[in-house]
């Protein structure tokens, strides 16, 4: 026979029986669409991670931060100089102690091989008021050089051009919270900005007892009768900033930036959480992180190394990567098993219905071996079969999860973007996927035909040609 | 054994194991056919004609003896050879038609030369002239269910040629006939036989049909040639 006649045959077999095939390849069907909708979403996580990271280079950035337990000089002096150690040496710089993540650190790693900026992540919380809506956020101080880069996707206007200009970049997601629209309408017009501040003043006699009776001077700007005060900045708005859809060690991860200048005449508490709090008393002034960026990806480790021999903390996106793609690879396995139930069902399914074959076509078995079919054939044409509902199968299925996974993607971004958060594809169907979801399908369904097609090749001529 | 006979068993036997019991079909049968020649059989039901036939076709193997067919020792053969032998050399006709009922008359007499590897256009060709010669060249399209019983007999033996063999075996095929028809059927099977020079072993019960067309009559009782 044939592999035109094997098509042919099986086809005209199933299609004998268009209801049972129909009911055995959609469950085919639905299994192999869970399977690919968990693998498609398995792989649009990562896709996203990994491109919107490529796309910002930021494998090519270190974020440093003080260290408390690390500090000094770590190079052992027995050790033998390596490459690496010879590219520092002639660039080697001591920092007295204690280290301090200052301009002084910025101006020094700037010098390093490969470094091409550096700049401090400055974050402070603060109330923005504009058009009449007030949001609680995180203001990041940005250099202009850095928001002229391409780090910075804007939607509408531009970025600040000095480093001093009372100017604020506002993202669109948080344009979204305030149910503002347009983007081109709010360029130049002016916000708000209100910090906090510590009121020490307050900790009186006279506040206290008010406190406890429950009243207050009404003169004071006290914010809730505790000991913070706030104060009030107005800016205008330059430019409209894509928002990230991820958060993390990254350069850029707030809804607003402003110019280091105004920032520094700016009363505030540079808190970004209850910790830092806690630790300000004492504190060694200076910036809690900086964000140093490289040309190129190989000078990351001997600038990482020469930044942790200053006795500061380094973090660097390139090192979590392989550890990011372990739990990839683990995600990927777990959706994997919770798709593959879906298929192991659809496979009982199949040897169901090629048994049931079997035993309807019992005598045409028969027939078949008296006018010259051997066991192989048979085995063939049941084979095929099985083969082509995990064809139609994988190929609906991969439809289907298609499908599936496009409208999961339009309603979770539709309630999304209600929350201000930017349109992300959260599923990916990149072409191994789809050609491996078929592939995978058929291949399965074979399985699944192994047992009923071994027992039709089984069949004696002799009895299935007296069977009724 | 001779070898001027196209067909020989010796000493053939075939048992059938039912848990402890042991069933004889067939006794040492010894007989021969020669090329051309029809071969009648006839006996009472259970005396081993139908397990002779499916021995000589090849959809059975001998427990003892052996079975020659044009020189060959279809006995020794495995499965996979006697499909080949059954392909080529072999045409069965059965007293119930056994065809596909699904299938159409012409998809039918068609469905050995799928398995011979001849091609769509030409198996469609081949079976059309085969119908025709059979007299049902106008019925082609029909399915089996909606054919008589002579012309599903006739539709039985336009597939046991279309692969033209040397063998015609046909199992009691006018068992389900009327006497009119199964005359028309055997004479069928005898012009075939006088013209074509095929070989043709028939088994029936009716001794006289057999007695008019058959070159010579075997008798079995309790799986023994008489």
């Amino acid at each position: 026979m044939k592999i035109s006649d094997y098509i042919e045959q099986s086809f005209a077999n199933l299609w004998r029986k268009k209801l049972r095939t129909f009911l055995t390849t959609f469950g085919v069907v639905i299994g192999i669409g869970a399977l690919v909708s968990m693998i498609s979403f398995g792989k649009g996580v990562q896709k996203n991670i990994t491109d919107q990271f490529k796309e910002m280079e930021l494998f090519n950035y270190i974020s440093v931060s003080a260290s408390s337990s690390s500090r000094g000089n770590h190079h052992d002096p027995d050790e033998q100089p390596s490459a690496e150690d010879e590219y520092l040496a002639p660039q080697s710089i001591g920092v007295s102690e204690p280290n301090i993540l200052d301009d002084t650190f910025i101006r020094k790693v700037t010098q390093l091989k490969g470094v091409e900026s550096a700049f401090p992540e400055v974050r402070f919380p603060a109330m923005i008021r504009f058009k009449g809506k007030e949001e609680f956020t995180f203001i990041q101080v940005l250099p202009a050089y850095i928001c002229q880069s391409e780090l910075m996707k804007l939607r509408a206007g531009e970025s600040y051009t000095s480093d001093d200009a009372n100017s604020i970049i506002i993202s669109d997601s948080m344009l979204r919270r305030m149910r503002i629209k347009n983007h081109q309408d709010v360029i130049g017009q002016e916000v708000e900005l209100s910090t906090l501040t510590l009121n020490f003043n307050f900790l009186n006699l006279a506040n206290i007892a008010s406190l406890t009776v429950g009243r207050s001077d009404p003169n004071s700007r006290s914010v809730n009768k505790l000991p913070f005060a706030s104060k009030k900045y107005t800016f205008t708005i330059v430019g409209v900033a894509e928002r990230m859809g991820f958060g993390g060690a990254i350069p850029l991860r707030s809804d607003v930036y402003i110019p280091p200048g105004p920032s520094q005449r700016m009363e505030k508490l540079s808190l970004t959480s209850i910790w830092d709090f806690f630790q300000s008393p004492g504190r060694i002034k200076g910036y809690s992180s900086v964000s140093v960026r490289v040309s190129s990806a190989k000078y990351i480790e001997p600038v990482k190394k020469q930044i942790q021999s200053w006795g500061f903390k380094t973090f660097v996106l390139l090192d979590q990567l392989e550890e990011m793609k372990k739990a990839f690879i683990i995600m990927d396995m777990f959706l994997f098993a919770v798709g593959m139930i879906a298929i192991v069902v659809a496979s009982l399914g199949i040897i169901n219905t090629m048994v049931m074959s079997i035993l309807e076509r019992y005598k045409e078995i028969g027939i078949a071996k008296a006018v010259g079919a051997s066991d192989r054939d048979v085995k063939k044409i049941f084979f095929f079969e099985s083969g082509m509902i995990g064809f139609l199968g994988g190929v609906f299925g991969l439809i289907l999860g298609w499908v599936v996974s496009m409208i999961i993607n339009l309603i979770v971004n539709s309630i999304a973007s209600r929350q201000g958060v930017p349109y992300v594809n959260y599923f990916s169907f990149p072409w191994g996927l789809c050609l491996g979801a078929v592939v995978f399908s058929i291949f399965v369904s074979l399985a699944a035909g192994i047992y009923p097609t071994m027992r039709a090749a089984r069949v004696d001529p002799v009895v299935a040609l007296r069977h009724d | 054994m001779n070898l001027n006979n196209f067909i020989e068993t010796e000493d053939l036997t075939k048992l059938y194991s039912t848990g402890r019991i042991e069933v004889v079909a067939l006794k040492d049968v010894t007989l021969s056919v020669r090329r051309g020649e029809f071969l009648g059989v006839t006996g009472p039901s259970g005396s081993g004609k139908s397990t002779l036939m499916n021995l000589l076709g090849g959809l059975d193997t001998p427990s003892a003896g052996c079975i020659r067919v044009d020189g060959k020792y279809i006995s020794d053969l495995n499965k996979e050879e006697l499909a080949i032998y059954r392909r080529c050399q072999v045409g069965m006709i059965f007293q119930s038609f056994n065809l596909i009922s699904s299938y159409t008359a012409l998809e039918n007499v068609a469905f050995p030369l799928l398995f011979a590897g001849v091609a769509k256009k030409e198996r469609k060709i081949q079976a059309e002239q085969v119908l025709t010669k059979v007299g049902l060249g106008n019925r082609k399209g029909h399915l089996s269910t909606e054919l008589s019983g002579g012309e599903q007999q006739r539709v039985a033996v336009a597939r046991a040629l279309i692969n033209q063999p040397k063998i015609l075996l046909a199992d009691e095929p006018t068992g389900n006939l009327d006497s009119k028809t199964s005359r028309a059927i055997v004479q069928m099977l005898s012009d075939l036989n006088k013209n074509q020079g095929l070989t043709v072993i028939m088994i029936s019960h009716e001794e006289s049909l057999l007695a008019e067309f058959a070159d010579k009559v075997i008798g079995l009782c309790d799986g023994r040639v008489v």
